[in-house]
């Protein structure tokens, strides 16, 4: 790695505790696995074409994050923590091009006379919102992970994580089994925002893109008035 | 100069970070901290916090999926 080379000058007197076992040849078991991927992959497009689609995308994005090392939750913590925004503004511009890409996707069926798809994902807004995030917030970071940050690390192979799936599958079939009346009683009384309908689609994708800017000028000052009160 | 092993296996982030933090105050300038990590997130900010803060970072893997950030304190 480019790291590792750069920073040489490091001069240490002893190895103690780093025994360098020599490593093993990884491509055999990475050859196999991809072959046992796309095999699946196959048997599955013969049962159900989109099953199919979401078993290869889901292998890819979990690889992505994997070797990124993208973490949702570090966007939101590290900023405390450290006074670093590097990964909350990879967040911020992840979003913006989704922001562009679904209203590309949407614009292009109203256009076009069709249903507008993805339209039951408009929740309304509501206090449940904030106060389910602020949760979401305090599991996130005592568990070191929000959901794709577990689902990646179980993989990894990092223990921890396979303790936090479980109790991550038990809140979520809690909270599907008691969703009903949370709907009912909160959500519902909220108000729904499609940013088009207000806005146009111009402006809506034009607000949208904004904020996001906002936030990421706001990211910006924020780790450079750290790092100077710091220093 | 004086080398600090920092035993963070198993520990999820920001675990080993805080451990870093803590760690690198005890220590001298010119000495060196050793932190032990393997949670690929670790590999990410305690690099990151360190170089931020002005001192020497290197990295090494030492097995698959373990590392060890060697830091000297500035």
């Amino acid at each position: 790695m480019a790291e590792a080379q750069s920073a040489q000058s490091i001069r240490r007197s002893s190895r103690a505790g780093s025994s360098r076992k020599p490593k093993k040849n990884m491509i055999p078991h990475a050859t196999v696995l991809i072959i046992l991927l796309v095999a699946f992959a196959a048997y599955l497009i013969t049962k159900d074409a989109q099953v199919a689609l979401f078993w290869m995308t889901g292998a890819c994005f979990g690889f992505i994050l994997q070797r990124s090392r993208f973490c949702f939750t570090a966007s939101m913590r590290d900023p405390y923590l450290t006074g670093s925004t590097s990964v909350t503004r990879a967040v911020l511009i992840a979003f913006a091009m989704t922001t562009i890409g679904f209203t590309a996707i949407k614009y292009g069926y109203y256009v076009n006379g069709l249903p507008i798809p993805g339209q039951s994902y408009i929740a309304p807004i509501s206090f449940a919102t904030a106060i389910g995030a602020f949760m979401f917030g305090i599991g996130m970071v005592i568990a070191g992970g929000c959901a794709s940050g577990t689902l990646m690390r179980v993989g990894e192979g990092f223990v921890m994580n396979v303790l936090t799936l479980g109790f991550f599958i038990l809140g979520s079939l809690l909270g599907a089994y008691h969703f009903g009346w949370w709907k009912l009683n909160f959500i519902l009384k909220g108000k729904a925002v499609f940013l088009p309908d207000i806005f146009g689609w111009v402006g809506g994708l034009l607000v949208n893109l904004l904020i996001i800017a906002t936030l990421y000028i706001l990211a910006d000052k924020w780790e450079n008035r750290k790092s100077q009160s710091e220093n | 100069m004086k080398e600090v092993m920092l035993d963070c296996l198993g520990e999820a982030c920001p675990v080993p970070l805080i451990k870093a933090e803590n760690a690198l105050k005890e220590i001298e300038a010119g000495d060196l901290l050793i932190v032990q990590i393997d949670h690929s997130c670790a590999m990410k900010n305690v690099p990151e916090w360190a170089r931020k803060n002005g001192h020497n970072v290197e990295i090494e893997e030492v097995d698959d999926g373990e590392w060890e950030v060697v830091i000297e304190k500035v």
